[in-house]
């Protein structure tokens, strides 16, 4: 079963008072659909670096597998904010880029990226370029072209930060069919909390001043929109309220704590 | 918006069936197209008007038709021992061996300066304090060293041009997308292949503007050097046909010059767009 694990990791940047990790502790198991929320500066990205293996901890390890991780590597896909694609290649060649580096053969891998694109409901936009597309269409290459690849993980970080309303809830249902069919563990950032509670299995909820784990929940909910609940009823399920109020009231909590301090 | 292709690719203008208002039919007459037409034959009509006030004698100001007529004489006859093409030849074959050894030289030391830190450092504040000084000031030591011949103005014209390609493409391969590279390598890309696969492609449009801005440059700066030393080439041409004051050869040979830089300009636009069409949508 392949797990991501941090443990105890701490890192500091130089030139900075607190630490932007604190002895933080974390598993992914191999079902896990991870979500980190906090406020900006609570270190999420640089979680997301150390799992991806852009960044080395101070202290602490982060294992795969139960292998340090020491660089970035095939096995841990990311998918960022604003896609970072590759605009002089097309939508199929953007996907397929992974398999490309990897060495497999032309006909092998187009056939791979297209299989992909009909994943992420993209199938018609294969030959156009990266300029002609829309944000939420850019995204669903960013996440084509983690899933062609023969990743384990995919790394998300506030994936669907930049769309709008509308298209993101439409993005959350694709990654948690995506999440389903292609049996990978997620680690995903975000800010909005009815994202992070509808998505994930454990949610984490960081803290700055030094960047913190706060608090663990296991919501569940993905889970019921697997088993066929529609994701509205799921959203306004009196338990998915209940829970979010809490963690808002945990966040302003710390807020005040830290004011005063 | 360059000028020629937009003088021949005018927009077609609306039938009057597609428009039955008339005002609307004298509007596109004037697009910016058609004033760029206008704007070059007013200048040559003006030259012509002057050339035959009779108040300009042709020894300081030939009128269009003379310069024209003169064209088919150089192209047969020839000035100095040899015809314009072999002049324009001349310039051409140096500067674009010029070219091909400041590209072959420039690309691999940009990458260089651009990914490497310590080549950056030692690199940066030699080409900084050699780029602002004018060629032509230090032709002449290069002249006491090469002598007059082809190589000293090869020389010239590759420096010219390498400045401008190196800075480019340091620029450009210094600013490629850090999440890019992360994405790229989160796919498993090697050094190797982050070179290849991201950065080269990322810098090309930089490249091909250092390009651009470094054969701009050299052209001129080939020129002049040839006004100074040379037995052949387009500004020897109009440097001898001074000194006969052969007036109608010498507005020639600066048409000519002119005509040149425009299409280098102009190809290297079409090259551009060909080769990185994305780099003109903001992504
Ligand atoms: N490269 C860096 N050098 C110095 N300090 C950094 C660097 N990257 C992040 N930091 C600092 O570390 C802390 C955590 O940053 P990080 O980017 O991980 O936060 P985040 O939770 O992702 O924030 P956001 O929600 O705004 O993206 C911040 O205080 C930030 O200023
Ligand atoms: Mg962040």
């Amino acid at each position: 079963m392949a797990t991501l694990a941090t443990e105890h990791v701490s890192v500091s940047y130089p030139g900075q008072r607190l630490a932007a990790l604190a002895d933080v502790s974390l598993t992914i198991g191999a079902d896990d659909l991870a979500v980190a929320i906090g406020p900006s500066g609570c270190g999420k990205t640089t979680l997301l670096n150390l799992l991806a293996g852009f960044i080395r901890p101070n202290r602490g390890r982060v294992l795969f597998d139960g292998q340090p991780v020491t660089a970035p590597g095939a096995d841990r896909a990311v998918v960022f904010q604003h896609g970072a694609l590759l605009p002089w290649l097309n939508v199929r060649d953007n996907v397929a880029f992974g398999l490309r580096l990897q060495g497999v053969e032309r006909a092998a891998r187009r056939a791979r990226a297209d299989e992909v694109l009909e994943l992420v409901d993209l199938p018609q936009a294969a030959g156009r370029a990266i300029w002609q597309l829309s944000g939420g269409q850019k995204q669903r290459v960013g996440i084509a072209r983690a899933l062609a690849s023969p990743s384990r993980v995919l790394l998300m970080d506030e994936p669907f930060g930049a769309l709008d309303a509308f298209t993101r809830e439409q993005m959350q249902e694709l990654l948690l069919k995506v999440w389903a069919q292609s049996r990978r563990s997620v680690f995903l950032i975000t800010h909005d909390i009815d994202e992070a509670l509808f998505l994930a299995t454990r949610l984490y909820l960081m803290s700055p001043g030094p960047g913190r784990i706060v608090e663990e929940v296991q919501p569940g909910f993905s889970q019921r929109y697997r088993a066929g609940e529609s994701a509205r009823a799921i959203k306004s399920d009196p338990r998915f309220i209940a829970l979010r109020e809490h963690l808002l009231d945990t966040l302003f909590r710390l807020r005040r704590q830290e004011e005063a301090a | 918006m360059n000028p020629l292709d937009t003088t021949f690719e005018a927009a077609p203008a609306p039938s009057p069936e597609e428009l039955p208002d008339s005002t609307d039919q004298a509007a596109p007459r004037l697009t910016p197209a058609r004033l760029r037409v206008l704007s070059l034959l007013a200048f040559v009509g003006l030259w012509w008007l002057l050339a035959h006030s009779g108040k300009i004698p042709p020894l300081f100001l030939p009128g269009p038709e003379a310069v024209l007529a003169k064209l088919g004489v150089l192209a047969t006859v020839g000035f100095m021992d040899a015809t314009l093409w072999q002049h324009l030849g001349a310039s051409l074959a140096r500067i674009l061996l010029g070219l091909a050894l400041a590209v072959l030289i420039g690309i691999p030391l940009g990458v260089l300066m651009g990914r490497v830190d310590v080549a950056r450092a030692l690199l940066d504040p030699l080409v900084e304090a050699w780029r602002p000084v004018p060629p032509l000031a230090y032709l002449p030591l290069i002249v006491i060293w090469f002598g007059i011949g082809e190589l000293s103005k090869v020389i010239l014209i590759t420096l010219q041009i390498l400045a401008a390609v190196l800075i480019a493409t340091a620029h450009g391969v210094r600013h490629v997308s850090p999440e890019r590279l992360r994405a790229a390598e989160s796919l498993g890309a090697s050094r190797r292949q982050l070179l290849w696969h991201v950065v080269l492609p990322e810098a090309l449009p930089d490249i091909v503007t250092g390009i651009r801005i470094g054969l701009g440059t050299g052209w001129s700066t080939l020129v002049a050097a040839e006004l100074v030393a040379a037995t052949r080439g387009l500004g020897f041409m109009v440097q001898s046909a001074a000194q006969f004051l052969a007036t109608d050869v010498v507005v020639l040979g600066i048409l000519v010059i002119a005509l040149v830089a425009f299409a280098l300009e102009l190809g290297l636009r079409a090259l551009q767009q060909h080769l990185a069409p994305w780099a003109l949508h903001k992504n």
